[in-house]
This record gives C-alpha cells, structure tokens and sequence, in this order.
C-alpha cells in the first residue's frame, strides 16, 4: 500500500472514467477533477468510447459487473491506473475488476498530506466552517472503500478551516431515491443538515443534488471547487 | 430459487444477528426495518410484496453490509428482488433504456420520460435550485458493447426469479 500512496504522490498519467452524470449534471465535478489532476502534475487519458457502468440500477449481480466491466477491457494495454471520480462508478468498477489487474482511483486517493501542503495557496480557509460529507459509496462496503477516510478532513484544514458533523459525514443522503420516493431524500438529507453545520463539501453527484436540493440557505461545493478556491483558481467558494 | 447471480450460498451464511437492523437507514424514515427478516425470507423463497419497506426504499446506502459479520451484500439482494417483482418506476426504465440505446445515461431523455412523475410529484418547485444542473448536449453513442448481452433489453427483469 505504501508503495501505491507513493505512486499517487508522484506525477502519473492515468485513464480517465467520468461516468455519465460527469458529462452532465456534475460537469462541475468533471471539470475540477481535470482542474486539480492538472494543477498536481498528473494527466489524464479519458477511456475512449467508456460506456455507463450501471449505477445503482441492475438487480442482475453479473450483468452490472458485465456493463461495468466493459470499460476495463476497453483500457486494456493502456492504463492499468484508472481514476474514476463519481462513488457510484468507482465501485461498480472495482467490483468489476475482480481479479485486482487494475489500480481503480478515487480523485480523493491523489491527494496525500504531502501534496496538499504544496499546493500553492492564493486563499485560505481560516474562520470558515465546513462540513465534509462523504455519503456512503465511498466509505462503504469495505472492498470499494477509498483508503483514507478523512482525506476531506485533512484538505479542509491544511488550509485552515474549520470542521463539523463528523459524526453524520457517512449517513445517507437517500440521493438514489431522490426521484422515487422524494420524502425519503428529504428526510434524510435534513437529519444530516440539522446534525452538522457550515459550507457542505461533497465528492459525489447523488449527495451533491441531495443537499443543493434540501439545504436552506448554505452552500454545497464540490471538494475540488474547494481546492481551486484555495489555489485561487475560482474567485469565490 | 436462484437470484440473478446472487446465489443463496450468499446469504446462507446469515447467522440471525440482526446488526443490519440496528444500522438500517430505513429506520430513520420512523419505519422499523430487520433486512435479517428479508433475507430469511428470500432463503426460505417465500413471496416478498412489492410493498414491502426495504424493496421500496433501500437507498443502497450499504450501512448493513458494512456491519454484517459477513458482508452480506443485502442492498443488492434487495435490488434484484426489486427487479424481479417488475415494479420499477419511469425514472428507473428511463435510466436502462437510456443505456439500451446509447450505451451511457443522457439526463435530458431520463428527465423527458420520467415528467410525468416529475411533474405530479411536486419537483417543479426546486427547478431554481437546480438551474446549475442544466446545461445542454447531445448524447454520445458508444460503439462498443460486444461481450455484453446485458445491454440487449431489459429482459432481466422478468428472468430475475426462477
């Protein structure tokens, strides 16, 4: 493993799996991703012709690993380190490589404490509340975890800011039945908002709708707005 | 009874201790939920009913995997059974034709077969809030789907339970 964080420190090229809310309604999150991997010095390569990787959607265990799979094979002697920012497909491609022939990363899983405090810093956080919200597909099941559970943490105060609501940072949104059952999304989502307090920074696209939907009144960004922030790169959070 | 690749060895192992039920989501929704009855169910192929708390509103949110002495993987057990009783909503086949056609999700056609919903379901109101959401773009067709005959229709939903 250390050997892995050490490969994430240094400047790589790596397949790139946007997964389809990524070319739409989380373009913001596509385009930060691409932002930030740049401002580390790493690039990435988008996985040409990538198809959907199934969501939350398939009942059929070897059908979803079928969809998702898919896109593995068509990196194949390419890129065996392949960054794929939205949960839902970061784990539906990890379940898909089961065999363990390829290196599935999170954006999150770039980041290290090291690169962190070099980032160049035009802004800080200071007297700033924030509250990171992970969800649940990237702290749960354990196998398609990422590594560092308090990467968002650690981000939000190199710089400065202030932390709250650890303790609700992997309840459910309920985001996947945001548009089944609504009163489920709400409900859960405000027991997240009472519970915690401050700018809310989310990495995934279903908690990102959740809380934009849901929050009176606070702001929900995307960590990798976050940290264009902090490099002066956006104007405001 | 077999599952759609979630084979009952899967969740034999289920020793009864009921941690899934102490960590459900769907208990903060004020419903009391035991996933351990659920699986005891499916074990045994009883009938589950379409209005059944966990069929209807598990969010997959993993929390009862995540404690399970053997990480039973109930949201995907309750998934298939969901597919299997055929009674997902317009968003949910609008999401699989999408990907039946195009090989990936185009948001504008899933917002366009699922309105009716939308628009009985009270959403309009949150339109302002979602404005950073909308943006234009054709969809991508993806050439390459050759191994997978998952993607041929969806069928698999009434092949889910035999």
């Amino acid at each position: 493993m250390a050997a892995l964080l050490k490969k994430a420190g240094r400047n790589m090229e790596y397949g790139y799996y946007p997964g389809c809310s990524l070319t739409g309604s989380a373009k913001k999150l596509d385009q930060g991703v691409r932002q930030v991997c740049k401002k580390l010095g790493h690039s990435l390569m988008e996985i040409p012709d990538w198809n959907c990787c199934g969501a939350l959607e398939y009942g059929d265990r070897n059908e979803l690993l079928s969809i998702s799979g898919e896109n593995l094979k068509k990196t194949e002697g390419m890129h065996r380190e392949i960054v794929v920012p939205c949960p839902a497909c970061y784990k539906n491609l990890k379940d898909a490589d089961s065999d363990k022939s390829y290196n599935i990363l999170s954006p999150l899983e770039l980041l290290n404490s090291d690169n962190l405090s070099k980032m160049e810093q035009k802004n800080d956080l200071k007297g700033q509340v924030f509250f990171p919200y992970y969800g649940c597909l990237l702290m749960r099941p354990e196998g398609s975890s990422i590594r560092n559970k308090n990467i968002m943490e650690d981000a939000i105060s190199v710089f400065g800011g202030d932390i709250d609501g650890e303790k609700m940072k992997d309840r459910c949104c309920g985001g996947n039945q945001l548009f089944l059952n609504k009163w489920v999304t709400e409900k859960l989502s405000n027991l997240i908002l009472t519970k915690s307090k401050g700018t809310i920074v989310v990495f995934c696209p279903f908690c990102h709708m959740a809380m934009k939907t849901f929050a009176e009144g606070r702001k929900v960004i995307y960590l990798t707005d976050l940290l264009l922030y902090v490099m002066g790169e956006n104007k405001s959070l | 009874m077999e599952l759609a690749g979630h084979r009952r060895e899967d969740f034999s192992v289920c020793m009864g201790c009921k941690v899934c039920a102490s960590v459900c989501t769907i208990n903060d929704l004020n419903i009391d939920m035991n996933p351990q009855e659920f699986l005891l169910k499916v074990f045994m192929g009883e009938e589950i009913k379409a209005d059944n708390p966990l069929v209807r509103y598990c969010t997959s949110c993993y929390r009862c995997t995540s404690a399970c002495p053997w990480q039973i993987r109930i949201p995907e057990v309750v998934r298939a059974v969901k597919e299997s009783l055929g009674i997902e909503a317009r968003f949910e086949k609008a999401f699989k034709m999408s990907l039946n056609i195009w090989g990936r999700v185009y948001e504008p056609f899933v917002v366009v077969m699922s309105a009716p919903d939308l628009l009985k379901g009270g959403y309009i109101k949150y339109l302002p809030k979602w404005m950073e959401y909308a943006g234009f773009h054709f969809p991508h067709k993806v050439k390459r789907l050759s191994t997978s005959n998952a993607l041929k229709g969806g069928s698999s939903s009434k092949e889910g339970r035999s």
